[in-house]
């Protein structure tokens, strides 16, 4: 035990010097005080280049976007590059958090589809992207959860979520073709309806189990 | 018979923790206990995989539903790991097997960091106290549990109930406005590091001048004890705007006969005006005194928990979906939450163990950090700890605590994390 006469402490721990009065501490002859703690190790500054990723991408946003602007014309080429800098953002912060991986690629499916559509409209031609891109990317999406439900029932509640939020998403195509924004329709009516029967089968064709794992989802 | 699938709906004080919890608001507390020998790392790490089906509030995952999140059973295998320098350490669950509490080791010390949406000290206290029971009984020795240690009982569903709900009364809700409060401010320690400063007492000794001398109880006399040093030292209370306001967590297992493992905790506040610039101690202890026992009411603390329950099951609310509950918990906590509260103590009380087990713990702590000063207490064997979280550098208040314990003629051990190098990293 050590103690400081100062402030009439005793201290159970190795330190030379009085806490509140900087004082030295007396250290008695049968003095076994130990540090009690993890010792801290100096911190490598490991946020320093995802901040300066980020920086440098806002950056080339604001340089593209001001270049292309003082050119006069409209802004076409700055605003695909702005596009893919955030793209490269948005892609490095789902890779980096933390998540079972099923829910990162139908995040990433989901990014990626919103980046193709932003690319075509600075492009002003975005019929590509909605036409072909997004119900093809949709229903490759869906097929790979489902083949990934089927081969490892064991933990098909994983997939639960993004299977259910990526059918959804698959059922925009068919919207937008009662709008008639689509000049390509036949990948939309195959994605509305690849998505429609994988949300009425998650529906219709539960098990016991699946029915449990609805309620619980849904619990209000 | 153990179960293997079932799910709990998050409880009322669990509820805003998963939106709010980040690397300076982690929401994890500590319990840890010394042990009268090295910690074999293989068998704890066997004796908390032993236990942890017995306790099915603790082996759950939360899940994300699409109005709430819930808690869904986890059968994975739980690792233990070793003592990380930070206190309270915010953590992934993700990156722990899905498990929301830690078990960590360090020479002679086993530690349960508990995130507070599954459970609270009361709870945690019984998980460890099996835990380390479990851990001696794998090392060979023979221990009888004398009916303290709950993994040697038979399991009851009231462990896993949800006494907020279950105590809900629609017709009896208190209204629970609340006005800003006094923030002590100043230099923090770099990369979210938490100071602890830990006051070792005799038990009998501290008893005998909180009752006999000052006739009130030990929290009424801590938390005096507290606001009295921040008044005295903190320069910009006087006149300010806000009041002094304490946070102190009330069980209410005892008011509402319940033995949930579970989130069954609600809280009281000790208020103190900074328009006064003359408190005396005397005073300050008088006033907590009073509040103490005025909102210390079953029916006053019946009334808040009907208010809050009644909140979560406002229809608007219930139907709105979790990712707008999530921003909605956000901005609220971001703009009410800390503002509220000045600083916070919770105090678990006495620390009961089986003879046999008491002989080989030596010691016990209770830690709880938050953004301010977070004090705890905790009585193990025939001492208090009174525990002191701050991440601020300034250590006037808990010097001036210090001499006034002194004063009161008690011996006081200090321990500490702090390492005189440590000034030049932090």
């Amino acid at each position: 035990m050590r103690y400081c006469k100062t402030c009439h402490v005793h201290y159970d721990t190795d330190l030379e010097h009085c806490m509140l009065c900087g004082g030295d501490l007396e250290v008695t002859e049968n003095d076994q005080s130990v540090y009690k703690f993890k010792e801290i190790t100096k911190k490598s500054r490991s946020n320093f280049f995802y901040r300066l990723f980020v920086f440098l991408n806002f950056m080339s946003i604001i340089i593209t976007l001001s270049l292309d602007y003082l050119s006069g014309l409209p802004l076409t080429w700055s605003l695909v590059v702005s596009v893919t800098n955030l793209y490269t953002v948005v892609l490095l912060m789902i890779l980096l958090n933390p998540n079972f991986w099923a829910s990162k690629f139908t995040k990433v499916m989901i990014t990626t589809i919103m980046v193709v559509i932003l690319i075509g409209l600075s492009l002003r031609d975005y019929s590509w992207a909605v036409d072909i891109v997004f119900p093809f990317a949709v229903a490759s999406t869906i097929l790979i959860l489902t083949i990934l439900i089927i081969t490892n029932r064991k933990k098909w509640f994983d997939y639960f979520a993004p299977l259910l939020i990526i059918t959804i998403v698959g059922l925009v195509p068919g919207i937008l073709f009662l709008l008639n924004v689509l000049t390509i329709e036949w990948p939309s009516i195959i994605s509305f309806s690849y998505a429609a029967v994988t949300l009425l089968g998650i529906i219709f064709l539960p098990s016991k189990s699946s029915r449990e794992e609805f309620k619980r989802r849904f619990h209000i | 018979m153990k179960k293997r699938k079932y799910w709990y709906r998050l409880d009322n004080a669990a509820k805003i923790f998963p939106a709010v919890s980040k690397d300076d608001r982690s929401n994890v507390f500590r319990l840890s206990f010394y042990l009268d020998e090295t910690v074999d790392s293989d068998i704890l790490e066997q004796a908390v995989n032993k236990i942890l089906p017995r306790f099915e509030t603790f082996a759950v995952q939360m899940k994300n539903g699409l109005f709430w999140n819930y808690f869904s059973e986890n059968q994975k295998y739980f690792k233990v790991e070793e003592e990380p320098a930070e206190l309270c350490k915010f953590f992934k669950a993700i990156r722990n097997s899905g498990y929301m509490f830690k078990v960590y080791y360090l020479d002679n010390k086993v530690t349960l960091e508990t995130f507070h949406a599954i459970s609270d000290g009361t709870g945690a206290l019984q998980f460890l106290k099996s835990i380390v029971y479990q851990y001696f009984k794998m090392r060979g020795f023979k221990l009888d549990h004398e009916h303290l240690i709950l993994s040697e009982l038979p399991y009851s569903k009231k462990e896993s109930e949800d006494n907020f709900v279950s105590n809900y009364d629609k017709n009896n809700k208190l209204n629970l406005k609340e006005e800003k409060a006094y923030h002590i401010t100043g230099e923090k320690f770099h990369h979210h590091w938490v100071l602890l400063y830990k006051l070792k007492l005799n038990t009998k000794a501290f008893i005998d001048v909180v009752k006999n001398k000052y006739h009130v109880t030990v929290t009424q006399f801590v938390t005096a004890l507290l606001a009295y040093s921040i008044y005295k030292e903190s320069v910009d209370f006087i006149n300010h705007k806000k009041p002094l306001k304490i946070f102190i967590p009330v069980n209410l297992r005892p008011y509402f006969d319940s033995t949930s493992l579970r989130n069954f905790t609600l809280y009281i506040k000790s208020t103190y005006t900074s328009e006064k610039n003359d408190w005396t101690f005397e005073e300050m202890l008088a006033l907590t005194k009073e509040q103490f026992e005025d909102q210390l009411d079953k029916n006053k603390l019946h009334g808040r928990i009907n208010a809050l329950v009644g909140f979560e099951k406002n229809v608007f609310i219930r139907m709105l979906p979790l990712i707008l509950k999530q921003i909605a918990f956000k901005v609220g906590y971001n703009i009410l939450g800390e503002s509220i509260n000045s600083c916070s103590i919770s105090n678990l009380g006495i620390c009961k163990l089986p003879k046999d087990l008491e002989d080989k713990i030596l010691d016990a702590d209770f830690v709880n950090a938050g953004y301010s000063i977070a004090m705890t207490l905790i009585s193990v064997k025939e001492n208090t700890n009174i525990l002191l979280s701050s991440p601020l550098k300034d250590l006037s208040i808990m010097s001036h605590m210090t001499q006034m314990l002194v004063n009161e003629g008690l011996e006081l051990i200090v321990d500490t994390n702090y390492k005189e190098v440590y000034d030049e990293i932090l």
